[in-house]
């Protein structure tokens, strides 16, 4: 690592790696579970990955913007949050269920 | 080195307790295993000295957004689908082979990287020396991005306003509102039709 400053205990790859993993663990539980819960953590999970990126970054360059960054993403999580729970007991309220593939009367 | 180790136990536990998310059928467990993923990187955010944050993920994340999924899945009644299939029965091997690809191409592009730092000069000598990291913080964040910061708080509105409208019962134009005659007892099924 020529790159990294000698005073950075951690290599910001680490970071990358450890973002990456959580990342594809996310996607893949987007991806395979079918309760609509499980998706919005997996979507939280993906979230979390892109703030340790930021964090890491934001310590290799010494520059804060992207700790800035990461209370937007965290204010977005939230709303996303608050929006998604209220899609999902809205959905429940009409269909008894909150399996995502059963939620297809749009399909052509 | 002490910090490497604890990064290297911190990842694994957040790494090993995503997949435990993502496995679990009980969805109360895990939103439990994910509040423990969350404090792991809390605690990576520590070791990164970026003190504000690692608080904000646990009190807003840990916190916050956590105690509204309790809520809500307490609302709902959910022991009902654990009996139910819990994945995709066409896509789940696609797309577990799709990850595992996927992560395959990131571990074999990000071995190939050399990063070079910007140098931006907010080392954490630099952060003390200024005060405490949140007084810093607070001064980058407002001088640099009050216009954005404001903007979010009316997506924060706007957010609200919207899972309020989405929640709330529509009053269809033919229902009337039912008048109980006095001494008449409602039935259970009738009032939880009208709750």
């Amino acid at each position: 690592m020529g790159g990294t400053p000698a005073d950075m205990a951690i290599p910001v790859d680490w970071y990358l790696y450890l973002s990456a993993a959580l990342f594809i663990v996310g996607a893949a539980g987007m991806l395979i579970r079918r309760n609509l819960f499980i998706v919005l953590f997996s979507l939280e999970l993906m979230l979390n990955a892109v703030n340790i990126n930021l964090v890491g970054f934001s310590r290799f360059h010494e520059n804060l913007a992207g700790q800035n960054f990461v209370l937007f993403v965290m204010a977005i999580a939230a709303a996303e949050a608050a929006v998604g729970l209220a899609i999902a007991t809205a959905l429940f309220r009409n269909r008894q269920t909150l399996m995502v593939d059963l939620f297809d009367r749009m399909k052509g | 080195m002490t910090e490497k180790i604890l990064f290297i136990v911190f990842a694994a536990l957040a790494v090993a307790g995503g997949i435990g998310t993502i496995t679990r059928k009980n969805v109360v467990h895990a939103l439990l295993v994910l509040v423990f993923v969350f404090l792991n990187v809390a605690a990576i955010f520590f070791l990164t000295q970026a003190y504000f944050l690692a608080v904000v993920q646990i009190l807003v994340y840990a916190g916050a957004i956590m105690v509204l999924f309790v809520f809500v899945i307490m609302l709902l009644n959910l022991r009902t689908f654990e009996q139910e299939e819990q994945t995709h029965r066409r896509q789940r091997w696609i797309a577990l082979a799709l990850s595992i690809l996927v992560l395959a191409e990131f571990v074999i592009v990000l071995a190939g990287i050399t990063f070079t730092s910007a140098r931006g000069g907010f080392t954490p000598e630099v952060i003390s020396a200024a005060g405490d990291g949140t007084k810093v913080f607070g001064d980058a964040f407002f001088n640099n991005m009050l216009l954005p910061f404001e903007v979010a708080s009316v997506v924060l509105l706007v957010a609200m306003v919207g899972a309020i409208i989405l929640v709330k019962r529509e009053k269809t134009a033919g229902a009337t509102t039912r008048v109980w005659e006095p001494g008449e007892r409602p039935t259970p099924e009738a009032l939880e039709e009208e709750v």
